[in-house]
């Protein structure tokens, strides 16, 4: 498993095209559950769980999942969570849930790029 | 030894700080917790705190306010959760040091870290983000980045967590 994170509008997909030529990205706002088990690579991962909390389901074992059905895919993330707390309940639990849910994910993945700025750093080559 | 530990929400800032002061060795734990429980969320947020200590050998002080005044802590390792929390206490509770926040926190770590052995603080990334913020909550921000940056230049460490993985910004 690979992760690819980093904040809005930094690169990440283009970044993640030149990484990975040869992967059909899957879309988390849309893609289901299976989707998510089949595909090599996941654009907008953030989606795809905001999405789970939305239809109140429990997404404490979503990492866990995924690392057994698709151990292999590669998941790009954006990185929320770096502002004030949010007034609004759901955003708060969206933007913690997305932190557990990828640190988990990171723990497990054997590489982790970060983007800024259109540029990768390799933060975790296992 | 200083070590200031940061990180956005839920990026594992807590289990690597914690896992920090366990490395430190069998020396005697201290947990300041910052965190005024008012509500259910805060309740339950400290109770998931308190799960993933239970068994590390932390004893806890909860203290709001005034680090300064916390005694006793000589040569331990003390870990400290977290500063965000103790910025908006001193900010606004009754008796916290209001408009002085910024030199008072100062104080009150300095005090903390001339005791311990080793002092780890967690504080927060949330400095980064696109909201019309009221003249209040920016005042929160520049008193919270004045003390991290404040810390940071006295720190012998200074760790980014991201998703759990350390990134090195001092020492």
């Amino acid at each position: 498993m690979e992760l690819i994170i980093g904040g809005a509008y930094q690169g990440k997909l283009e970044y993640a095209k030149m990484q990975k030529p040869d992967i059909v990205w899957a879309e988390g706002e849309i893609c289901s559950m299976e989707d998510l088990a089949k595909a090599a690579g996941v654009n907008h991962f953030e989606l795809f769980i905001k999405k789970l909390l939305k239809e109140n389901r429990d997404v404490s074992g979503l990492a866990s999942r995924l690392i057994q059905v698709n151990p292999d895919v590669t998941l790009i993330s954006e990185e929320v969570g770096y502002g004030v707390v949010p007034v609004d309940a759901f955003d708060r639990q969206y933007r913690e849930a997305v932190g557990r849910v990828c640190t988990e994910l990171a723990a497990f993945s054997k590489k982790v790029h970060r983007v800024v700025c259109g540029v990768g750093m390799v933060i975790k080559d296992a | 030894m200083l070590h200031i530990i940061t990180g956005g929400s839920g990026s594992g800032k807590s289990a690597f700080a914690e896992k920090q002061i366990l490395d430190f060795g069998p020396a005697k734990r201290y947990y300041i917790a910052t965190m005024h429980p008012f509500d259910e969320e805060s309740k339950k947020r400290v109770q998931r705190h308190r799960t993933m200590r239970s068994g590390k050998g932390f004893e806890t002080i909860e203290r709001y306010t005034h680090m300064e005044q916390i005694q006793g802590i000589c040569g331990a390792n003390v870990l400290l959760e977290c500063m965000s929390n103790l910025v908006a206490n001193e900010m606004y509770e009754e008796g916290g040091a209001g408009k002085k926040t910024v030199d008072a926190v100062v104080k009150g770590i300095r005090h903390l870290a001339q005791q311990a052995e080793n002092l780890v603080i967690v504080t927060n990334e949330v400095f980064s983000d696109v909201q019309n913020y009221d003249a209040e909550t920016l005042r929160y921000l520049q008193y919270l980045g004045e003390i991290n940056g404040r810390l940071a230049k006295e720190a012998d460490r200074v760790t980014e967590v991201v998703y759990g993985i350390p990134i090195h910004v001092k020492g």
